[in-house]
């Protein structure tokens, strides 16, 4: 090939590019035209703005607090917490909703207004108008996220105020830590929102049905969701990319972690790539020849289509178990530990105890299942937490086991909460006598479930792998605890003891055994406690 | 006007000129098939048409006129058979330059006034045709709707605005399915009206019908579609050369005398119809004779209206000869004859 010639082709594909790049911002353009003037977006914008906020008021005016949802306590401490729990929310049903209502019938109501023989026999190709289509789709869901996003930050600075907040690690973060960490936390939704709003499509253009667009990414983030509780493999759980949601915990944790952040972006670009390839091909290869000649029975496909998802079901749920094992003893021992020792000197400073910057405790960590294999997600996990002894210098806790009933998520967060009896009740009088919230009430953590098991540590015994310990784990566990013993001395282990046997006659049935005051328990609060605990079983 | 390629600068070489003449032609189609499922919608049609002619697709309903009409669109792909329009195959992105219509009833996005329907549309064309907006409203006689939602329009104004929306285009061919049906008889006359103004300029028209009284006067040639198969192609003036005498109905004081009479007419055939009344089939002159032998012989005419127009009569005689029945057993054989031009 000449110069020139090269020159004049090279000038030619620029021009092509030119033309290519225009003609998708004009369907760019008349997408976004299109989506703006519906019913259904408008009502979009106006939940996504007024939705968050509202949310922040309706807290604002009432005493409890949404605890069940990561950071959900923290409502009333920090504005950043509102945020991240309306994040939460959006992970669990809010951001599907909002993928289908936005995307589900994109493609499909061309078909409801038998338009797209209008747009077709314009100047337009049909990959410049699927790519225009997509364009606007991902323009306005970003946009739609970011009003939220912004809608739940200036809820909770209104409402709630910029003070530092707890992160999922048991850390106190700045109130510019905390901004960030929302910003980022709020970015990172986008590649899963994206994920479901590609899944939209994919029904929308397949089915040619909006109500299936709109519906199929919801049933899709409950199947997924339910399938995280099954098995405790990670290979099937890693690609549901309903987890993807949750990716924003690794950042609020304590250390961080970045692996399943990465990951789950990953999987969100896979989920994007293959359903707008399908949904790609199906347009592609389709005729516009208006409604079939000959009409097969209607219900033929649709059950056709619910008998191929129930098979996929089972198969991903017989898969669950497949790979290494996420949820482990290990791990949820090691992030539990962790987490209530930051809590509890937390929680001890914020009582006026004035503790060194260094000050740690040296506490036992056991955790278990109540139903099988102590792994995997559920809500049957309970912990025991020990405190041994406080190090030199520190204010002298008091060695009484508290044992928190777990949630364990998939995805490796959980909600530990301990009855009041034990770690006081939700709220304490800080030194200043302010009504704040007691750290050790409920507590939310998470840890990375990719990384390395976690070796034991310092006075933590060493981890049986099932909930009845088998024999050589039990005298592992008894040489752990002599040389706790040899460490904490025999009295403080003693009275571990008395309370361990105390608080298992508790669990077992005496309601009315007392327990001893905890580190979390505030003076003249044990006897109210036990009161209204007798109280509610009867 | 020029060759497609010679008006995007590219060099054409000393082509001979059936080439240039290929590339001029607005329609060039060439054995176009398409089945779907069991049912050949489209059967090895051939169809060619020339820029500035008015060419009239008949057919009953079910004849393939719409498949076809969506085979030049781009909007089904044929089994078999090749599609240039102006020069340009199937597959070469800018197949749809200069051409412009609409299949079945015109569709608008309903929550979108017709201007922003028609705005949506221009943007869609590179906005070339956005100026073209108020120009055509006033043009299809909705200037005074243009902010009003489609969703409230009635089926005539919705094929009015299509119309709209393929002028906006300035099209070199338009492609028009059934443009008259469900239109008033004003707009009957405003779409012949138009069509025949565009051609005029030079612009190739391609419009279905199954009603051929709707598109005589305006059509210069016909091609007849039944069951997918041209059974029939070429000049109006052909046509109503080859067309059979046209029908009257006939109400007279004495129809036996009047039966009797008609059997010893020439060029005249006076039979019962099936629904009381007689029938007369003749051409003018005979037709004439016939009614002064009538008067003649002292029966009085009382009523003798058109039941039949030669078009219509040779129309039915085309698609009566090739019912689903005998297409069926006619697939297996060798193609129909096609009468040419």
């Amino acid at each position: 090939m000449s110069a020139s010639a090269a020159a004049a082709t090279g000038a030619g594909a620029s021009a092509g590019a030119r033309g290519s790049r225009a003609a998708l911002l004009d369907v760019y353009r008349v997408e976004q035209r299109k989506l703006l003037a519906q019913l259904a977006t408008r009502v979009l914008v106006l939940v996504c703005a007024l939705g968050p906020f509202a949310f922040g008021g309706v807290l604002s005016l009432q005493s409890g607090v949404p605890a069940d949802t990561l950071l959900g306590v923290w409502v009333h401490s920090s504005g950043y917490a509102i945020s991240f729990v309306v994040l939460g929310f959006g992970g669990y049903l809010g951001f599907p909703v909002l993928a289908g209502v936005l995307a589900g019938d994109m493609f499909s109501s061309e078909d409801r207004y038998g338009t797209w023989k209008s747009v077709l026999t314009r100047s337009r190709s049909r990959g410049e108008l699927f790519a225009g289509k997509c364009l606007a789709l991902l323009a306005l869901t970003a946009g739609l996220l970011a009003i939220a996003a912004v809608s739940s930050l200036i809820s909770g600075l209104v409402f709630t105020g910029d003070q530092p907040m707890v992160g999922l690690g048991g850390s106190a973060l700045s109130s510019g830590q905390a901004l960030w960490l929302t910003v980022v936390s709020w970015l990172l939704s986008l590649p899963p929102l994206l994920a479901f709003a590609s899944i939209a499509v994919l029904l929308s253009v397949a089915s040619r049905n909006g109500i299936v667009g709109v519906l199929g990414p919801v049933l899709v983030a409950l199947v997924m969701q339910l399938l995280a509780l099954v098995g405790s493999g990670s290979w099937m759980h890693v690609l549901l990319v309903a987890s993807a949601f949750a990716d924003w915990h690794g950042l609020l944790g304590d250390p961080r972690f970045y692996a399943p952040t990465l990951i789950g972006s990953a999987i969100s670009l896979l989920w994007i790539v293959a359903c707008l390839g399908g949904a790609w091909l199906i347009l592609r290869r389709r005729d516009f020849a208006g409604p079939p000649l000959s009409r097969r029975a209607g219900w033929v496909m649709p059950v056709r289509a619910v008998g191929a998802c129930a098979v996929a079901i089972v198969l991903l749920g017989l898969a669950g178990g497949l790979g290494p094992v996420a949820i482990t003893k290990a791990r949820l021992e090691a992030s539990m530990t962790g987490t209530f020792e930051k809590l509890t000197l937390l929680q001890q400073r914020e009582l006026g105890h004035a503790l060194p910057r260094d000050a740690r405790l040296n506490l036992h960590t056991r955790c278990y299942r109540h139903a099988g294999r102590s792994e995997g997600p559920g809500d049957d996990w309970s912990c025991t937490i020990t405190v041994l002894r406080a190090q030199p210098g520190a204010e002298p806790f008091r060695s009484t086991p508290v044992t928190y009933d777990m949630s364990v998520k998939s995805e490796g967060c959980y909600k530990a909460q301990a009855p009041p009896s034990f770690v006081g009740q939700q709220t304490m009088t800080d030194a200043r006598h302010r009504s704040v919230i007691n750290p050790l009430f409920s507590i939310y953590g998470c840890f990375d479930t990719t990384g390395a098991e976690p070796k034991p540590e310092g006075a933590t015994r060493p981890r049986p792998t099932s909930a009845r310990p088998t024999p050589q784990q039990r005298r592992a566990e008894q040489q752990s605890l002599h040389r706790s013993e040899r460490e904490a001395g025999p009295r403080v282990m003693r009275e571990i003891r008395e309370a361990e046997r105390e608080a298992k006659h508790t669990a077992e049935g005496p309601p009315e055994q007392a327990s001893p005051p905890t580190a979390g328990e505030q003076p003249g609060a044990s006897e109210e406690v036990r009161a209204s605990e007798r109280h509610a079983s009867k | 006007m020029r060759a497609p390629a010679q008006a995007h600068g590219d060099r054409v070489g000393p082509a001979d000129g059936r080439i240039i003449a290929a590339l001029m032609r607005a329609i060039d189609a060439r054995g176009l098939s398409r089945r779907f499922e069991q049912t050949r919608a489209v059967d090895r049609v051939d169809i060619e048409l020339e820029p500035g002619d008015v060419r009239g697709l008949l057919g009953p309903n079910g004849a393939g006129k719409t498949t076809l009409l969506r085979i030049l669109l781009g909007l089904v792909r044929p089994d078999a058979g090749e599609v240039e329009l102006f020069g340009r195959a199937l597959d070469d992105p800018r197949r749809l330059d200069g051409v412009a219509g609409f299949v079945e009833e015109p569709s608008f996005y309903p929550y979108l006034s017709a201007r922003a329907n028609l705005e949506v549309l221009a943007e869609l064309d590179g906005a070339n045709s956005r100026a073209q907006i108020d120009v055509v409203l006033a043009q299809v006689e909705l200037a005074a709707r243009a902010e009003d939602r489609v969703g409230g329009f009635s089926s005539g104004m919705r094929k009015r605005l299509g119309i709209a929306a393929a002028l906006m285009r300035k099209p070199r061919l338009l492609l028009l399915d059934e443009p008259t049906s469900g239109l008033d008889p004003a707009g009957v006359r405003f779409v012949g009206e138009l069509v025949r103004s565009l051609a005029g300029e030079g612009v190739a028209v391609l419009l279905s019908s199954h009603q051929i009284s709707e598109v005589e006067g305006v059509c210069d040639s016909y091609s007849v579609l039944s069951s997918g198969r041209l059974v029939w192609s070429g000049s109006a003036a052909r046509m109503l050369s080859e067309a059979p005498p046209s029908a009257h109905r006939l109400t007279t004081s004495d129809d036996r005398r009047a039966l009797a009479i008609g059997a010893k007419a020439q060029d005249a055939r006076i039979f019962e119809s099936k629904d009381g009344g007689l029938t007369v089939e003749a051409s003018a002159d005979a037709l004439d004779a016939v009614v002064l032998a009538l008067g003649r012989a002292g029966v009085a005419v009382r009523r003798l209206e058109l039941a039949q127009a030669p078009l219509e009569s040779m129309f039915f005689a085309l698609v009566e000869q090739r019912s689903p029945d005998r297409a069926s057993a006619a697939d297996e054989r060798s193609p129909d004859p096609v009468t040419r031009s």
